[in-house]
């Protein structure tokens, strides 16, 4: 199935799934184009595989819609199956079988005829590096094998589009270097890839655009680079204080200079203020001259870089006290109303 | 209690619903067999015939209780603790490969244990009712109930720590469990009353490792033909049998538990194709080509259902060089019968030859079948391979019928390895070949019926140990426990009672087929027949339901 390549290739529109009175998923929607890859950031629990469930049609959403190259992935999931190559986070191995004969059935699950289910699987295995695999039992596969020959299946079919439940978990650094690397050939190559990981400094060298969950609502999406500066707006500064110099004396007067709503973090032991900000250059040279003038001993006054691991926590904190905010929040009193 | 593996194994096991439940059950059970038997009316049998029959048929209920559950949970034990790598964290403790050991036999040994001093109440009303001695029978019965339970739970054990998967586990311990209960008590039905007076010793001596024999001669019966005059020094025999038995297995788990177990290569993966020349040359004319494991498979034919190829090559038995194999066994066991046939018959009939025949044919399927089909989804299941055969646009009617053919074949290709063994009827009386037609048949239906049964099953559960246990004790107890109330003909159940019992139980419609002696006037042919293909409909209807429920979304 082709379409214009400015449509998007996954859509979610509102998309909400409940469990009795626990809400799993509320009111996702994302959409990606063809060969974007999307990092779908969350922690435990928060409902990435629900909405990954819903996307390749093993689960059926409350509310909303999601749709994969124009089909729906509830009505139609007989198409969605072909249109998908999944990768759950468990391999599903089959023992007593090589791995050619794995690749095999799924070819032939996928009714891919004989002679072209034989290119397929040379493809396939010669893709993800693991043409020396090919006569191997499955179940005497190391994990990062594992993870290739997982791929390898999801692509027999040649869909375009792949979710790839943490596909980088529990490799080693040079095996996380190779599947990165077949992930940005597979983007190369036109594909859709959906992709979670716990790795972040992972995902960032490989994602255009990035999706950050937790408690099932959705707190951040977009590109990687308009989700960093947006992150930027507020900077994370440090100062580094002289050893013998009062952090916390230090820290009062630093606060006093931002504003009471700045919070200053002082760490006596490493002598150290640190704070996060939206204050311009020239308003912060300012404020250093004034922090040394009252008498403070600064060594270093630095912006601390940012990466989406820093953005993953600033996003899942903030949305924690979000979420603080709104549980504390008094019922409406009869017949009032909640602006 | 110092031994943490044993109050973890005990009491995990006693925090389980089922469990109480089991024991309520057994326990109701027994009360009702007392309760029916117990005198009304004020007839009292002066004889004790009513209470000693409510004891035999609770003593034989006590053992393939025994048989059955006693290596359900230890056979799933080990595996389960090296799949989850549990046993690499117990190995690790200052806890001995005795000790580990030593509390999974406790643990599991005390839950078959409970059972059975929940069935004390049951005997002392035997005991109180009269006709049954204490020291002749009921001792004796419990020492070969406790002796069996322990051998059989240390023998699953060993088998646990050999399996790499929990069905494979459970197939081998009941394997293993069926040969010493019943394969045992073979060789005395052609070795009594042998001229070589050391061969029929011998029979005796292998006779007396079946515990089912053994409680056969304390109660005074027959279990085959010659089984009945086994004697107390059986019952000794047994013990110490059994003792040994358990020792050998127990040395053997605690050997084979410890580092060693992690500390083995992965599988090369050599393919003949890709050997020398010689090497080639030598393996194909050895495995005759096809049958070399290390062949290289060609892919998936375009008419051949994926799922059934799968399910061949993932089974350990379905696998060309391992099916050879066991159809040679087969074949083998089946000659050595033929032979003993053609040896025996002037003295014993070839009907009772047709008899051990047919017990050994429904013993094979009701041991092969659940091993087979009871773990067919629900192993898929419980690895997490059943979401990626959800993924993929095969239909439940097609995985279905893939997974059902491929036990079907398994099945098809052992039974008529076994079928040469009914040419010595023939030779010997032609005029049997009806009768070995309707036997044929039955067989047939008793295996299509306990296939579809036990594939129902294992769509039912989410667990393959779950769904094999329980495949194995429903097979069990219709094809063996039904007989527990032909054995009470006569006395505790009517003539229409024991016909409706029997006519649900494949394999009494088999004995009868063969003419076996107390089950002909049943009439049990054809009636049986229509009930096990409604019930094999039937069955095929709830796997195909599971199945769709299961391909579904959530």
């Amino acid at each position: 199935m082709t379409q214009a390549p400015d449509l998007p290739v996954v859509k979610a529109t509102d998309l909400t799934k409940k469990y009795g009175a626990f809400t799993a998923l509320d009111k996702l929607s994302i959409e990606l184009l063809k060969g974007q890859i999307l990092g779908f950031i969350g922690p435990n629990g928060a409902g990435k595989t629900t909405t990954i469930k819903i996307l390749v049609g093993l689960a059926k959403p409350t509310a909303g819609e999601a749709y994969i190259v124009g089909c729906n992935c509830t009505t139609e999931s007989k198409k969605i199956k072909r249109l998908v190559g999944y990768m759950p986070d468990t391999f599903g191995a089959y023992d007593n079988m090589r791995v050619q004969e794995y690749l095999d059935f799924f070819g032939a699950a996928f009714a891919i005829p004989r002679k072209q289910r034989r290119t397929r699987i040379d493809w396939v295995l010669e893709t993800t590096g693991a043409t020396h695999m090919r006569d191997l039992f499955v179940e005497s596969l190391s994990h990062g094998m594992k993870q290739r020959i997982g791929i390898a299946r999801t692509l027999l079919h040649d869909p375009p589009v792949l979710i790839l439940d943490e596909p980088a978990n529990g490799l080693d650094p040079t095996a996380r270097v190779e599947m990165r690397q077949i992930l940005l050939k597979l983007a190369d190559m036109g594909k859709t890839l959906i992709v979670t990981s716990h790795i972040l400094p992972e995902l960032s060298r490989i994602c255009n655009v990035v999706a950050i969950i937790t408690g099932g609502k959705l707190r951040a999406f977009g590109s990687l680079d308009t989700i960093m500066h947006d992150l930027r707006q507020k900077r994370l500064f440090e100062v580094q204080l002289a050893g013998t110099a009062d952090a916390a004396a230090a820290a009062a007067r630093l606060s006093d200079l931002l504003g009471t709503s700045v919070p200053v973090e002082a760490s006596q032991v490493e002598g150290l203020l640190r704070f996060s900000t939206t204050l311009a250059d020239e308003e912060l040279a300012h404020v250093l001259r004034e922090l040394i003038a009252r008498g403070v001993m600064v060594t270093q006054f630095r912006e601390v870089q940012q990466d989406l691991e820093d953005a993953f926590l600033s996003v899942t904190r903030a949305a924690a006290e979000q979420d603080r905010l709104a549980a504390d929040v008094p019922a409406p009193a009869a017949g009032g109303a909640v602006s | 209690m110092n031994n943490p593996v044993v109050e973890r194994e005990l009491t995990g096991m006693l925090r389980r619903g089922r469990t109480l439940a089991a024991q309520v059950i057994f326990a109701s059970v027994l009360a009702a067999a007392v309760v029916l038997a117990w005198p009304h009316g004020g007839n009292v049998s002066l004889t004790g015939a009513q209470s000693q029959q409510v004891f035999r048929l609770f003593s034989y209920a006590l053992l393939l209780g025994a048989i059955v559950i006693a290596p359900a949970f230890p056979a799933v034990s080990l595996v389960r603790e090296k799949q989850a790598g549990t046993l690499a964290l117990l190995l690790n403790s200052p806890l001995t490969p005795r000790a580990i050991f030593g509390g999974k036999l406790l643990g599991a040994v005390g839950f078959v244990l409970m059972l059975v001093v929940l069935s004390l109440p049951a005997a002392a009303a035997c005991y109180v009712m009269g006709g049954v001695s204490l020291t002749g029978e009921i001792v004796p019965v419990y020492l070969i109930l406790i002796a069996a339970s322990i051998q059989y739970c240390a023998i699953a054990l060993y088998m646990s720590l050999r399996a790499r998967r929990v069905d494979g586990a459970l197939r081998l311990a009941y394997a293993a469990v069926f040969v010493l209960a019943v394969l045992t008590m073979v060789p005395a039905e052609f070795t009594q009353g042998s001229m070589f007076t050391s061969l029929a010793t011998a029979g005796d001596w292998v006779g007396a490792m079946s515990p089912l024999a053994t409680m056969a001669g304390v109660l005074g019966q027959s279990v085959l033909t010659n089984a009945g005059t086994l004697t107390t020094s059986h019952t000794v025999a047994f013990l110490v049998i059994s003792l040994c038995v358990t020792l050998l297995f127990s040395l053997l788990t605690i050997r084979r538990l410890g580092q060693r177990l992690f500390d083995q290569p992965r599988a090369a993966g050599k393919i003949t194709d890709d050997r020398s020349g010689g090497v080639r040359f030598f393996r194909r004319v050895m495995y005759l080509w096809f049958f070399d494991p290390q062949r290289r498979s060609r892919l998936t034919g375009p008419l051949a259902n994926p799922v059934f190829v799968k399910e061949l090559r993932t089974s350990r038995f379905g696998r060309s060089h391992w099916l050879m194999r066991l159809v040679g066994l087969c074949l083998v066991v089946s000659l050595g019968l033929m032979l003993a046939a053609a040896y025996g018959a002037a003295s014993a009939g070839s009907h009772v030859m047709g008899m051990i025949l047919v017990l050994l044919q429904v013993a094979l399927i009701l041991l092969i079948t659940p091993g087979l089909a009871g773990g067919l989804i629900s192993s898929e299941v419980e690895s997490g391979s059943w979401q990626l055969l959800q993924m993929t646009p095969l239909s439940a009617r097609r995985i279905v019928t893939g997974k059902i053919l491929s036990s079907l074949w398994t099945l098809f290709l052992l039974l008529l390895a076994t079928v040469p063994g009914y040419l010595a009827m023939l030779v010997i009386d032609t005029s049997e070949a009806a009768r070995v037609g309707r036997v044929l048949t039955a067989l047939a239906v008793t295996a299509l019926f306990a296939l579809l049964t036990a594939s129902a099953i294992s769509a039912m559960f989410r667990k393959a140990a779950t769904s094999t246990g329980t495949a194995y004790g429903v097979l069990l107890l219709v094809c063996v426990g039904t007989l527990g109330i032909w054995q009470g003909r006569g006395t505790l159940f009517g003539f229409q009672a024991v016909r409706a019992a029997l006519l649900i139980n494949p394999l009494a419609a088999t004995l009868a087929a063969i003419g076996a002696p107390g089950f002909t006037p049943y009439q049990l042919i054809p009636a049986n027949w229509y009930i096990m293909a409604v019930a094999g409909a039937l069955a095929v209807g709830v796997m195909v339901v599971c199945v769709w429920r299961l391909t579904k979304p959530q």
